[in-house]
């Protein structure tokens, strides 16, 4: 019997807004799907200019990569393993800080 | 805002450290600014700069309504022809243009520079809430693309600091560490003088002699671009002449074990792809984690393949003091000298206890900064000079190198974490943006930025390349500009580029500028609208300067102090914060900003802002306080008090023996990255000098160097700061114009007096000083402080704007001198090359 979908509302901000050329988006998962099968399927859809952004070269997130499950850090709810459900997914793409 | 006549606490604005000040205010009017004998940041001191701040507040040329340009013409020296209108025309009219770029936002750019307040912070935040990666974060075209990513990967923190505490031998290389620069500067200063008094010896290498050199126990001028010769030549004559190293430290807390093949990778486990290392214990070759491991082998190593250490021992091995000598012009033996009294100071082995807890005490540093990173090969000039920390054990240990503000317990908890093959990975930073670092680097890409970040996959800034790519855009395959540029009051201008009549073409190609101004200065030159920025005595900030990336180390207290207004602002003038809150709200992006806003400053549950609201400045900073400090810590509090106090425990103070993460001394990232990266460039069809991405520094002249070597030129020129000037920033200001003229070398060029007879060139006469990019006409300051090679350019003056009339037509800008091209930019951190080659003539 196939699984029931989410429809898994996606937000862009910061370079990826800009890059990805669009704000939002509706990626439709598995239940029981999490915030790493998210980004799978978006390395799927945008490919290595997405990727290569987003990803250390042994598969974590970039330490500028911020994401939000409905509004909470996924570092406090499990990273990339929390589980998606109904709700927001804002992805942001963050500037590394400066000086001098 | 208290308006009787009454000390009010506050915190400097007049550079970006922030100290603490109390300002005396009757009827309403700034009659006395001192300094806040309570705030550990300066300690009760201040400086000329700070005290100047009086004159900045009444000075009758600042802008205090929105502006318009009436001119479309831009240039260097066109009138804008300035109409006065009203916020809201303003902001309708920045708002319309960025909504215009609102589905295609990398075409805004925007310059954050401000960090005397929180606009650094919030201008981030509003260029990522509207989806540019156009961010600039800093303002220089050098300082910090070296020393930020080094420091976060080799100590922990944002920047590092000899500590003052303990430290008895400390070289400075292309700085004036507490002498005449850097972050606390009031309270190392003083650190500076005690360490002093008490013996600590202070060397200079530095090509010129300024306030450091001045105050040294010896001054060694330095050939400009060769520090990585001198660096690796003491690493020579310890490592392999004099056999000084802190072993134990090497072996245990860095890379020096992990074994290599002889194509420079690191040699793994099969399997879990963990580095290798040789365990002289038993024999035994095991993952660099192995809870076993109890004497890891730094040389020989076996059929197992070679250690880093041994790698490096080799490398530095070409580079002796006689080789080094004919580069530098650093004499042999002197050079052989200062690396004896270096390595023997270090009293390797030896420990302190402190509060007792006892400490590895290694008593000596290198410290380096602005002047190493501004080379072609910047960060193989800097990288080697930390190395020297390193290999002594004196990194985050009493009397060592110290990294700046990298981990507290405080009002919250953020620690420096090893990660990828164990190494240091990532830093400590009590606000948790991703701090700017190189290890282990970015997955390079065909660049979609057009400061073609993606071909730097080791540098966390790319601004300087602006001016140069987005006039290249086709080479690049980038098919689209920059339309919309929106700046803090920096004046990036004169001040983040180089050459001049490129930096003005660039301006002159972004159809809409906006930006805020305390004076027109030349940046706003070149804006459609310009907004008022208020003075530092009139804003209100909850950050109040680089106290949270830079104060100073060791055992002193830690703090966090809070800006608030000590008179009424101006009419007219709207906190800077207020405004972005209303350009966001107007553009349809106020809950992305907040929600970027909370994040960088943790605000959570109750006190996070709320979409769809609206907050004055001091709400939120009221919010900040609470969540940070709790209730009993309220803006009232802090407006009262101006500055919390938190003493920091040793393990706060001396991180080094409580880091879970080793040291580089090896990049073996730097292989990987620079293959990848050929391989871009190469499908790109781009001619890419890759012979940085190596993992032993090896020393690469600048253009200036080969310029000269064939005669076409015979000087170097360089740059160096004075205490009492902030960047360009307060030079329209009396009382520092008054220091300026009584001084010597501030608007004037010191040129060394012997080469000067040579040219028959006599103390203040007027020459002409030519570099490739321009010629400026200059004051010969003949002296003996300075390499016979080289030309000192100190401060940041050459204002022609018509709003600064007091700073009007004196110095020079040295940025303008520089040729601004790949050739002459970093390929691994960006840093525009800073010495450049002149000739000097009547």
């Amino acid at each position: 019997m196939e699984k029931e979908q989410l429809a898994i509302s996606v937000k862009f901000m910061g370079e990826l807004r800009a890059l990805l050329q669009r704000r939002t988006l509706t990626v439709n998962l598995p239940q029981g799907s999490t915030v790493g099968d998210l980004f799978a399927s978006l390395s799927g859809n945008y490919g290595e200019p997405f990727s290569s952004r987003v990803f250390t070269h042994s598969g974590a997130l970039q330490h500028y990569i911020l994401v939000f499950l409905n509004g909470q850090n996924i570092k406090d709810v499990g990273g990339l393993a929390a589980g998606l459900g109904d709700g927001e997914v804002e992805i942001v793409m963050l500037p590394m800080f400066e000086g001098g | 805002m208290k308006m009787a006549s009454e000390w009010i606490p506050t915190a400097c604005g007049m550079c970006y450290v922030g100290c603490g000040v109390r300002v005396l205010v009757e009827d309403g009017v700034v009659v006395k600014i001192e300094g806040d004998p309570n705030n550990p940041q300066n300690q009760g001191v201040m400086c000329a700069k700070g005290k100047s701040g009086i004159m900045n507040l009444y000075n009758p040329h600042r802008v205090k309504v929105p502006l318009k340009r009436t001119n479309p013409k831009k240039g260097m020296y066109e009138d804008p022809g300035w109409q006065e209108i009203s916020w809201d025309e303003a902001l309708d009219t920045i708002a319309a243009k960025l909504d215009a770029i609102r589905d295609e936002p990398q075409k805004l750019y925007v310059q954050a520079w401000e960090i005397t307040g929180d606009c650094f912070y919030w201008s981030i935040a509003f260029g990522s809430a509207f989806g540019t990666p156009h961010l600039m974060g800093n303002a220089s075209a050098t300082c910090g693309k070296v020393i930020h990513p080094v420091e976060f990967f080799s100590g922990g923190g944002f920047h590092q600091q000899p500590d003052l505490h303990y430290c008895k031998y400390a070289i400075l290389v292309g700085t004036q560490f507490g002498l005449g620069a850097r972050g606390a500067f009031n309270h190392i200063t003083m650190d500076m003088a005690d360490a002093r008094a008490r013996g600590m010896k202070v060397i200079s290498v530095d090509p010129v002699a300024s306030h450091a050199g001045s105050k040294a126990n010896e001054w060694i001028p330095i050939r400009p671009g060769t520090d990585t010769a001198f660096a690796l030549s003491m690493l020579h004559v310890l490592l392999n002449e004099l056999g000084l190293y802190d072993a134990s430290f090497l072996k245990h807390k860095t890379n020096a074990p992990y074994l290599t093949g002889p194509d420079g990778r690191y040699r793994r486990e099969p399997g879990s792809n963990k580095p290798l290392i040789y365990d002289a214990a038993d024999k035994q070759i095991k993952v660099y984690d192995d809870p076993t491991l109890r004497d890891p082998e730094i040389i020989g190593g076996g059929e197992g393949g070679r250690p880093t250490f041994e790698l490096l021992k080799e490398h530095v091995a070409k580079y002796p003091p006689e080789k080094t000598e004919e580069i530098t012009t650093i004499p042999a033996a002197t050079l052989r000298r200062i690396a004896r009294e270096f390595g023997e100071a270090a009293s390797i082995g030896s420990t302190i206890t402190i509060d007792g807890v006892t400490l590895p005490f290694r008593p000596v540093c290198v410290d380096w900064a602005k002047g190493p990173q501004g080379h072609a090969h910047g960060f193989h000039q800097s990288w080697p000079l930390k190395l020297l920390n390193i290999v002594m054990g004196a990194v985050n240990v009493p009397g060592g190198i110290l990294s700046t503000a990298a981990a507290g317990k405080r009002p919250h908890r953020w620690w420096p974490e090893g990660g990828t093959d164990g190494m240091l990975e990532e830093g400590g930073h009590i606000l948790p943006l991703p701090h700017p670092k190189a290890f282990p680097g970015r997955t390079p890409t065909k660049p979609f930025r057009i400061d073609l970040a993606e071909l730097f996959p080791l540098a966390p800034h790319f601004h300087t390349l602006l001016p140069i790519t987005a006039q290249q855009k086709e080479r690049f395959g980038l098919t689209y500009g920059i339309e919309m540029l929106f700046h803090m009051p920096t004046n990036s201008l004169i001040g983040s580029f180089g050459d001049i009549k490129l930096v003005e073409s660039f301006y002159q190609s972004i159809p809409f500028i906006a930006g805020f101004a305390v004076e027109i200065n030349e940046t706003n030159l070149f804006d459609d609208i310009v907004l008022p920025f208020p003075s530092y005595l009139e804003r209100a900030d909850f950050v109040s300067g680089t106290n949270l990336l830079m104060p100073h180390c060791g055992k002193d207290d830690w703090l966090w102090q809070i800006r608030q207004p000590v008179v009424e602002p101006a009419p007219g003038l709207r906190q800077p914060q207020e405004v972005l809150m209303e350009l966001a709200d107007r553009v349809g992006i106020l809950g992305d900003f907040y929600r970027l806003i909370n994040h960088t400053f943790r605000l959570k549950d109750s006190y996070a802002l709320q979409p769809g609201q609206r907050y004055s400045i001091n709400e939120v900073i009221d919010r900040m306080t609470r969540c940070w400090f709790g209730d009993e810590h309220d803006l009232a509090w802090f407006n009262e008090h101006g500055v919390i106090r938190i003493p920091k425990d040793v393990d706060e103070a001396y991180i080094g023996p409580f880091l879970d993460a080793r040291l580089p001394i090896y990049l073996e990232h730097f292989l990987q990255r620079g293959d990848e990266l050929q391989g871009v460039v190469s499908q790109m069809g781009l001619d890419w000098d890759l012979s940085d991405y190596k993992p032993l520094s090896e020393w690469m002249p600048c253009p200036s160097y080969h310029a000269i070597k064939k005669g076409q030129y015979d000087l170097i020129a360089v740059h160096y700061k004075l205490p009492y000037v902030y960047g360009s920033f307060g030079n329209d200001n009396p009382w520092i114009n008054e220091i300026c003229e009584r001084t010597p070398n501030a608007y004037n060029v010191l040129v060394n007096e012997d080469v000067a007879k040579t040219k028959g060139i006599s103390d203040g006469e007027e020459v002409w000083l030519e570099s490739p990019a321009t010629k400026v006409r200059v004051t010969a300051k003949l002296t003996q402080c300075i390499h016979p090679q080289v030309v000192g350019v100190a401060g940041h003056f050459g204002h022609w704007s018509p709003g600064m009339p007091i700073a009007k037509g004196k110095g020079i800008n040295f940025n303008q001198l520089l040729p601004t091209d790949l050739e002459h930019i970093d390929k691994i951190s960006t840093a525009l090359d800073h010495c450049v080659e002149v000739r000097l003539y009547k």
